[in-house]
C-alpha cells in the first residue's frame, strides 16, 4: 500500500509557483442583467437588480456584501435552483435551465447525506451519471486523496469533524468534474485554524484542477486570499457595487502586505455599504 | 466515576427488580393474611398459576401452603383445567399464533397504505387539503369504534378483525409519515438534484432514505396502534374463538379473574417486547446512523 502523502498544510507553501493545471476550455459563466424577485408580481421585493457578472474559465470569483444583499440568491440562480425574473444566465453559451452536475454546489451546511458513508457521498453524483463501478471507485479514491481523506471514506457523516465534512462536500462537488464550482460560505461554520487549512487546501485544489469558482463569503480575509476578483455587492436591491481584481500570484502567502491592503479596501467598501443601508433604513422608518 | 457504565446499569436493574419483588411478595403476603376473595382480585401466585395453566403447565402456587404445595392440587375435583396436553398446543401459544398472524397481515397492509398515503399527502397539496383533515379526524377515533361497522359490513369474521386493525392504525401512520417527510431538511433535495438525481431516483436515492428516521418512528407508533386495535377487535369479534383478545374474554366468561389479569399481563409483555426488541432497535439503529442519537 502506498504511504499516505502528508497533508500538505503541514508543509510550507513552495516559494516558486508550481505549474498550474491547463486552463479549461469550458466553464464560462455569463450572468447578464439579472433581476430577481422571490415572488410573482411587482409587489415582491426586488432582491437583485441589473447584475452582470462574467466568470472566465478557470477564474476564481468571490462575492462579498452585507447580509441579505442577495448573494445566496445569485448563487442559486447560477446553480439553476432559482429562475431569474429577468436577464439571462448562461453557461458556455447555453442557458441555465435547472440544477445539474455541471454546476456543482457546496452548501454552507455541507448537505451531505447522513445515510451514506463519506465515500458513498462522494460517489453519489457518479452513480447518478451512470458510470460503471470500477470507474466510480477509481474517481472516488482520487477525490478522497485530493482532500486528504483517503482513510476516512468508510466513516459516517456524523463521525466526521466539521472541517472533514466540508472537505467531503468539496470532494463530492468536484468529483463530477463540474464546469463551475459554486460555493456558498462553505467555511463559515468552522473555526479560524481549520478555515485557514481549508483555504490552502482549496487554493491548491483549484490551482491543479482550474475549475471556474464562484464563491460567496462574509470574510474579507477569505475573499482576498482566494480570489482573482472580488465582487462587492450593495443591498436593497442587490447590485454590483465594485469589482476589485486581486493580482497577487498564486500560491499566495497568508501574510502578504498586498493582500492586507486589498483587504482594507474591500472592508471599507463593505462598511460604507452597511452604513448606507442603515441610514436608508433609518430614513425609511421616519 | 471509576465504576464502568455497565456495572452501574446492572446495579440499577438489580435494585429495580428487587423493589418489584418486595412489592409482589408484600401483595401476596397481605393477600394471605387478610384472606381476600380470589374471585374479586387475584394474588400474584394465582396469576402465575393461570399463566402457566394457559401453557398447559399446572401449578398450584395460589393454594394454601401444605404438603404437596405447589405441585399437587388439594382439590382436584374443582379444577376445570385439562391436564396433560403439550405446551405447543396450549391455549396461550395458539392464541398468540393467531394474533401474530393477524398482525402480520393487517399491520403490513396498514403500513403499506400509511407510507403510500403519507407520500401522496406530502407531495400533492390538493390531496393533503382534501384528505389530511379527514385522516387526522379518523386517527382520533378509538379503534373499537370501528367494530360495529366491521360487524355490519364484513360480519363477525377474520375480515372484520383485519378491518378494525387496519382502520385503527393506517391513518395515524399516514399522518406520521407525512409529518416526517415535511420535516425533511430541504438541503437534501437540493443536493440530490444538484448531483443529478431526478424523478424516481430522487425519491428512491434521496428523499426516502432521508425520511428513514421518520419512517422508523412511524413504524414503531403504528405497531402500538395496530396491536391495541387488534386486541380490542378480538375481544369483541369472537371469530373462530381464537386470539389473545379472545382469551381475555374466556377469562371473563369463566369469572376467572386470575386468567383475566394473566392475559392482560401477556398482552402488555408481548407489546412491550416487540416494541423494545424490534422497533426500538430499528429506530435506534437508524438514528445512530444518521447521527441523531448516541449509540448505547
Ligand atoms: N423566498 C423569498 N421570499 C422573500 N424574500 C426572500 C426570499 N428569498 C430571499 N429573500 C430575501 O432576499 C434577500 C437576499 O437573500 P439572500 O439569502 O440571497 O441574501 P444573502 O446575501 O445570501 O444573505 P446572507 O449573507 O445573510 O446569507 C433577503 O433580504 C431575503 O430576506
Ligand atoms: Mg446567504
Amino acid at each position: 500500500m502506498n504511504p499516505e502523502p502528508a497533508p500538505s498544510h503541514t508543509r510550507p507553501l513552495p516559494a516558486a509557483a508550481p505549474a498550474s493545471g491547463p486552463l479549461p476550455a469550458r466553464g464560462r459563466l455569463d450572468l447578464t442583467d439579472i433581476q430577481f424577485r422571490p415572488g410573482p408580481g411587482p409587489d415582491a421585493p426586488l432582491i437583485l437588480d441589473g447584475i452582470t457578472l462574467r466568470c472566465e474559465p478557470g477564474e476564481f470569483v468571490v462575492v462579498v456584501g452585507p447580509s441579505g444583499c442577495g448573494k445566496t440568491s445569485l448563487l442559486h440562480i447560477a446553480a439553476g435552483m432559482l429562475r431569474p425574473t429577468a436577464g439571462s444566465a448562461l453557461l458556455d453559451s447555453a442557458p441555465i435551465l435547472g440544477p445539474g452536475p455541471d454546476r456543482a454546489m457546496v452548501f454552507q451546511e455541507h448537505g451531505l447525506f447522513p445515510w451514506l458513508t463519506a465515500a458513498e457521498n462522494v460517489e453519489f453524483g457518479l452513480r447518478m451519471m451512470g458510470l460503471p463501478a470500477a470507474e466510480r471507485r477509481h474517481r472516488v479514491e482520487s477525490a478522497l486523496r485530493m482532500v486528504s481523506l483517503s482513510t476516512a471514506g468508510h466513516k459516517l457523516v456524523h463521525e466526521l469533524s466539521g472541517g472533514m465534512r466540508q472537505r467531503i462536500a468539496i470532494a463530492r462537488a468536484m468529483v463530477v468534474e463540474p464546469a463551475v464550482l459554486l460555493m456558498d460560505e462553505p467555511f463559515a461554520s468552522l473555526d479560524a485554524q481549520t478555515r485557514t487549512l481549508l483555504h490552502e487546501h482549496l487554493q491548491r485544489l483549484w490551482w491543479q484542477t482550474r475549475h471556474t469558482v464562484l464563491f460567496v463569503t462574509h470574510s474579507v480575509g477569505e475573499a482576498v486570499r482566494l480570489a482573482d476578483r472580488v465582487i462587492v455587492m450593495s443591498a436593497h436591491p442587490g447590485r454590483i457595487r465594485r469589482e476589485i481584481p486581486v493580482q497577487v500570484p498564486h500560491p499566495r502567502p497568508m501574510d502578504s502586505p498586498e493582500l492586507a491592503d486589498l483587504g482594507r479596501i474591500v472592508r471599507t467598501e463593505i462598511q460604507e455599504e452597511v452604513a448606507r443601508v442603515n441610514a436608508e433604513l433609518e430614513n425609511g422608518h421616519r | 466515576m471509576s465504576t464502568p457504565n455497565w456495572k452501574t446499569a446492572i446495579g440499577r436493574r438489580a435494585r429495580v427488580a428487587a423493589v418489584w419483588l418486595v412489592l409482589i411478595l408484600a401483595w401476596e403476603g397481605a393477600y394471605r393474611a387478610i384472606g381476600w376473595k380470589p374471585w374479586v382480585f387475584p394474588a400474584p401466585s394465582h396469576v402465575i398459576d393461570a399463566t402457566l395453566s394457559m401453557l398447559n403447565i399446572h401449578t398450584y402456587l395460589g393454594e394454601p401452603l401444605g404438603p404437596g404445595w405447589p405441585l399437587a392440587n388439594p382439590m382436584p375435583v374443582d379444577n376445570p383445567r385439562a391436564p396433560g396436553t403439550p405446551v405447543f398446543g396450549s391455549p396461550l401459544v395458539s392464541a398468540l399464533t393467531y394474533s401474530g398472524l393477524r398482525m402480520a397481515i393487517g399491520f403490513t397492509a396498514a403500513l403499506a397504505f400509511g407510507v403510500a398515503a403519507g407520500l401522496l399527502l406530502w407531495r400533492i397539496t390538493f390531496i393533503d387539503s382534501l384528505l389530511g383533515p379527514l385522516f387526522l379526524g379518523l386517527q382520533t377515533l378509538p379503534s373499537v369504534c370501528w367494530v360495529p361497522l366491521a360487524i355490519l359490513t364484513f360480519g363477525i369474521n377474520e375480515r372484520g378483525i383485519l378491518f378494525v386493525l387496519f382502520m385503527g392504525s393506517a391513518f395515524s401512520m399516514a399522518i406520521a409519515m407525512r409529518d416526517g417527510l415535511r420535516a425533511l431538511p430541504p438541503i437534501y433535495r437540493a443536493a440530490g438534484i444538484m448531483l443529478g438525481a431526478r424523478g424516481l431516483r430522487l425519491y428512491f436515492r434521496v428523499l426516502l432514505p432521508a425520511s428513514l428516521p421518520a419512517f422508523a418512528g412511524t413504524l414503531r407508533q403504528g405497531f402500538s396502534f395496530a396491536w391495541r386495535s387488534l386486541l380490542g377487535a378480538e375481544l369483541i369479534l369472537l371469530t373462530q374463538r381464537r386470539g389473545i383478545g379472545f382469551l381475555l374474554n374466556v377469562g371473563r366468561d369463566f369469572a376467572d379473574v386470575a386468567q383475566v389479569v394473566a392475559v392482560m399481563i401477556v398482552m402488555i409483555a408481548v407489546g412491550m417486547a416487540v416494541d423494545r426488541w424490534c422497533f426500538a432497535i430499528i429506530e435506534r439503529r437508524v438514528r445512530t446512523r444518521f447521527g441523531l442519537a448516541q449509540p448505547r
